[in-house]
């Protein structure tokens, strides 16, 4: 499960718990400008994820880590796939993150105005 | 940046209109959206960032291909009984669901509906020679028309009332 704040000018992600050990990673952040926008998708993890270096995949019980697929570098941490949204980004070393979090739908739309008023 | 795209951006957004229009912005999922648009779905998040980018893009692409020529049809009309039957006859499905469900929450979409519907107001006084509160009472009595599902009585005995006002 990840941990999704605003802070200043960034969006921090927290990994949590033990996923951090198969994601590979304990947090990132990201300036807001490079954010593209948020979006709640259950859907995504029935998809093929491409290749993954480093991490963990157990089918059916967690995707974790980073996947190359078609050239686009994705972070991955998501063991419940109902709770899954998908933050896209530019100009960042992953060009998407797909993470599971509490509320799907309040974050989304807390990235997604913080990002409005930004403009 | 990548692969080239492999799908019909153009036809893509059209069937979001569709899509948006016909179901509301919460009742079409990312699934969906691949489904229907022909689209893979991380071209759709390369594209157009998230399903909310890809909402306001198919807005606009509806205010422009649908409420546009509603605006240049208005410009003809020579009385109430005819603008209102040009409001109640066209397309608004993703405009009226926007301004209902949208806009509330989301400030650009709320800018998007509230300059459209002016628009509106704007080309019935201009066509009627009405005041602004008129023509925005008598946009507000057609969407509400098209909301009641167009009884035709309605928009009948409003423009007999009205006609001889304008």
């Amino acid at each position: 499960m990840a941990l999704i704040r605003i802070e200043g000018d960034n969006l921090v992600v927290v990994i949590e718990g033990l996923d951090k050990l198969w994601a590979f990673k304990g947090s990132l952040t990201i300036p807001l400008a490079n954010v593209r926008g948020a979006t709640v998708d259950p859907g995504i993890a029935t998809e093929p994820k491409g290749i993954r270096a480093p991490g963990s995949h157990v089918p059916g019980v967690i995707i974790a880590g980073t996947f190359h697929q078609d050239g686009e570098k994705v972070f991955w941490d998501v063991k419940d796939r109902s709770k899954a949204l998908v933050i896209e980004l530019a100009d960042e070393q992953y060009t998407r993150l797909v993470l599971q979090v509490d509320d799907p739908r309040a974050t989304v739309a807390l990235i997604e105005s913080t990002l409005t008023e930004r403009k | 940046m990548g692969r080239p795209r492999a799908f019909d951006e153009d036809e893509a957004v059209r069937a979001a209109v569709a899509l948006f229009g016909g179901r509301a912005y919460d009742g079409v999922s990312v699934d969906d959206l691949v489904s229907h648009l022909g689209v893979h779905r991380n071209s759709l998040y390369k594209t157009f960032g998230s399903k909310r980018g890809l909402y306001l893009i198919a807005l606009r692409r509806h205010l422009a291909d649908d409420v546009r020529p509603l605006l240049d049809a208005l410009a003809g009309a020579s009385d109430a009984a005819a603008a209102l039957r040009l409001v109640t006859s066209a397309d608004l499905d993703l405009l009226l669901l926007a301004a209902i469900e949208r806009a509330p929450v989301d400030e650009e979409v709320a800018a998007e509906v509230t300059a459209a519907l002016a628009a509106v107001d704007q080309a019935i006084a201009d066509a009627l020679g009405v005041s602004a509160d008129l023509a925005a009472a008598l946009t507000a009595a057609a969407l509400g028309i098209i909301l009641r599902g167009n009884p035709d009585n309605a928009a009948t005995a409003l423009a007999q009332c009205l006609d001889p006002l304008t």
